[in-house]
């Protein structure tokens, strides 16, 4: 094989090696965006919307027992607000459903809330359930608490959710690191073995071609160097042996 | 001393896991789980580094035993370092220390795993695991020279000296052809197995790997519970008997198929191994009978398998033995330092070893009652060489003593008695489970880094049977 082949083949590993590795970091860089990207996006809005729900839940928890104390226009106008938010927490999150089995649970946050809203929105007040807390704690607390579990299994879905992301945007940094990381080792162990190579195959007989020319025109003994490859150097000591064994012929 | 003559043939084992890492980047494509980079990555690199040196250094047929002996070691390095790249580049549960031990452990076939959760791995990283396994089995450098291009005399004294020593006076691994016959057994006995496991009903992904994790006598199975994940008689029934297979003998083995010849059956150390697991499996079952089960079909059906499992070191697994009584522990204590038969793929003191150790206290005694008498170690009717004896005497020796350094190094680092000991024991048997935190149902990942180091070097030293290593690290005061 010749030497400029042998030589080049060095240089295109070491190219191949640091442009692999180079192109797929930039790619697992590319999915580490993409993931930061879906945490805000999926996850962290449905918590954010679970936890406005949660909120408006625990006013009009808050307002209902206004309500049982006699404060009805407090408790109302509470209610009113509340309701809203829960709303707009709601339509936020039914906007955005990112992950298997979150449709249904916003489903059943619907068929909660709708049971726990039937009890205020006719909350027999002035009749002899007023100030009754144990009516309270049998029928108002249990819808309040259901719908407040459904909410919650909802935020744990998306915690859930984020973490994972989380994790594969681990796995991602991790993956994005080590091909550089081999590369450079790689690289580091391939200019040694390159240079070794160069060193016995191209310097050495170089030099023992010049201490051969060398001795030769001081004793002009003949010239003896042996070349182990088949490349330029093989042929340029054939061609210095040919032409040193014409000079010698000539002088004689 | 030659490097670039090393730097050759070194370079022609990392051919070859490219060729395998190439094959498990099919797998991970066609099954489109997320570990194509790692090993498509890892292959092209082993295929750069082992390519470059080949098309570099003219060939050569002159090696010193010098030179092959670095070149040997070499391989099993370099190979140990290929494997752990796509581990590597994975991450997951891998850090560098876990990825090395993994990868030893697989090309030494010893089948221990620091993975807590083997099926959350890629398909492709999973088959890779177990291709390291069958890679190793029949020996980096058998494989190489058997499926690359003759490196003629050259390779003959590489291989033997990669071989067992016990298996290479038993059998003249002389000429190429020896080794395509060792890989015909390998591959026919791989295929059969792969075919027995389809035909019980194992998907094809599961068969192929276990068939490879068997015959390599190896043990890394796709599946975190091993074997007692399918749970089916018909399946362990296979995987014994190909168990018991592998630990014999491979050239026995040809010969038996290949020229009806019944010498395997009047191999001495054949009868004596396939009576000891025999023997290994009813005091195993009388132990766990009553105890850990009932009835004794349940307990023979167990304790068979784990005595095959350890006994051949291949280390798969259907119940935890942890739990299993003292007595049939300690059994299996015995089978996991004796191991089956040179020439085959498991690792050991080995089954030749013991007979000949036996024999050679029975001369002794004998020496002692006729001081003067000359007396030969006969095995199947023929004399034993006095160096053969000496060396085996001093290999067993070594083996123990290196057992018991890293049980003392494990024990310093905190690792409890039991468990180090055990370990070690399977480390250097290249058996893979042991008994306490490293159990057949558990993992090494409780073992801490330095310890993992430790029996990484372990298993090593196993698969080289000692004296390659030590040589290795001795080189420069070897004139």
């Amino acid at each position: 094989m010749k030497l400029r082949f042998k030589i080049l083949s060095g240089f295109i590993i070491l190219a191949a090696t640091l442009f692999v590795a180079g192109a797929w970091s930039m790619y697992q860089l590319r999915t580490i965006g993409a993931s930061v990207q879906r945490i805000l996006d999926d996850n962290y809005r449905s918590i954010n919307a679970a936890r406005m729900m949660i909120e408006a839940l625990e006013r009009e928890d808050s307002a209902m027992l206004l309500l049982f104390s006699g404060q009805k226009k407090e408790g109302m106008d509470i209610l009113v607000s509340a309701h809203a938010a829960f709303q707009h927490g709601y339509t936020a999150a039914r906007g955005n459903i990112t992950i298997p089995g979150e449709e249904e649970q916003i489903n059943r946050i619907s068929t909660a809330y709708a049971a726990y809203r039937e009890n205020w929105e006719h909350p027999e007040i002035e009749t002899d359930h007023e100030s009754n807390f144990q009516w309270y704690f049998q029928k108002i607390h249990p819808a309040f608490q259901e719908t407040k579990f459904n909410v919650e299994k909802l935020m744990a879905m998306n915690d859930r959710a984020m973490y994972e992301t989380a994790t594969k945007l681990k796995d991602s940094a991790h993956r994005a690191a080590m091909p550089g990381i081999v590369a450079i080792i790689a690289a580091l162990v391939f200019t040694f073995v390159f240079n070794f190579f160069i060193n016995y195959y191209v310097v050495n007989p170089i030099m023992k071609l010049t201490a051969g020319i060398k001795k030769h025109v001081q004793t002009g003994e003949a010239l003896n160097v042996h070349i182990e490859t088949q490349d330029e150097l093989f042929d340029l000591t054939s061609a210095i042996q040919d032409l040193l064994a014409k000079r010698t012929k000539e002088n004689v | 001393m030659r490097l670039h003559v090393i730097l050759r043939y070194s370079g022609f084992v990392l051919v070859l896991n490219a060729g395998f890492l190439f094959v498990s980047s099919l797998v991970s494509a066609l099954e489109g789980d997320g570990a194509l980079f790692s090993l498509v990555y890892s292959a092209v690199i082993c295929a750069l580094f082992g390519i470059f040196p080949v098309l570099f250094v003219p060939a050569t047929q002159d090696l010193s035993g010098r030179e092959g002996l670095i070149i040997v070691v070499a391989s099993w390095l370099l190979s140990c370092l290929s494997g752990l790249l796509p581990f590597v580049l994975w991450g997951g549960e891998f850090t560098f220390t876990k990825a090395w031990f993994e990868s030893v452990s697989g090309f030494t076939t010893t089948g221990s795993t620091i993975l807590s959760d083997i099926e959350a791995l890629p398909l492709g990283l999973l088959f890779w695991r177990n291709v390291t396994h069958w890679i190793g089995g029949i020996g980096i450098i058998v494989f190489t020279l058997a499926v690359l291009p003759s490196a003629g005399r050259a390779g003959m004294i590489l291989c033997r000296t990669e071989m067992s020593s016990v298996a290479v006076d038993t059998f003249n691994y002389r000429t190429r052809k020896v080794l395509k016959i060792l890989l015909f057994v390998y591959l026919g006995l791989t295929l059969l197995e792969a075919l027995a496991l389809l035909a019980c009903g194992m998907g094809w992904f599961d068969a192929v790997t276990t068939a490879f994790a068997t015959i390599a006598t190896g043990g890394f199975s796709p599946r975190n519970l091993s074997v007692a994940h399918y749970g089916s008689i018909w399946i362990e029934s296979v995987i014994m008997v190909f168990m018991v297979l592998s630990g014999l003998h491979f050239g026995f083995l040809f010969a038996a198929i290949a020229d009806k010849s019944g010498d395997i059956f009047r191999s001495p150390i054949a009868r004596y191994y396939v009576l000891a697991l025999i023997i290994g499996t009813i005091l195993v079952a009388i132990s766990v009978h009553g105890k850990v089960y009932e009835t004794w079909p349940e307990s023979l059906r167990r304790a068979s398998f784990q005595v095959l499992s350890l006994g051949t070191s291949t280390g798969f697994a259907t119940a935890d033995s942890s739990v299993w009584p003292g007595f049939a522990q300690l059994v299996m204590v015995f089978f996991t330092l004796q191991c089956a038969c040179a020439g085959s793929t498991s690792g050991g003191i080995k089954a030749d070893r013991i007979v000949l150790f036996w024999k050679s206290v029975g001369r002794y005694m004998r020496k002692i009652q006729h001081p003067n008498a000359v007396i030969p170690v006969r095995m199947g009717g023929d004399a034993v060489g006095e160096s053969l004896v000496e060396s085996t005497l001093i290999y067993i020796s070594l083996y123990l003593g290196v057992v018991f350094a890293s049980t003392l190094i494990l024990a310093f680092m905190g690792v409890d008695a039991f468990t180090a000991f055990s370990g070690s024991a399977a480390a250097m048997g290249n058996v893979g489970p042991g008994f306490g935190k490293v159990g057949s149902m558990a993992n090494f990942s409780s073992i801490p880094d330095p310890g993992l180091w430790v029996l990484s070097v372990v298993m090593l030293l196993g698969r080289l049977e000692i004296f390659g290593l030590v040589l290795f690290v001795s080189i420069r005061r070897w004139h």
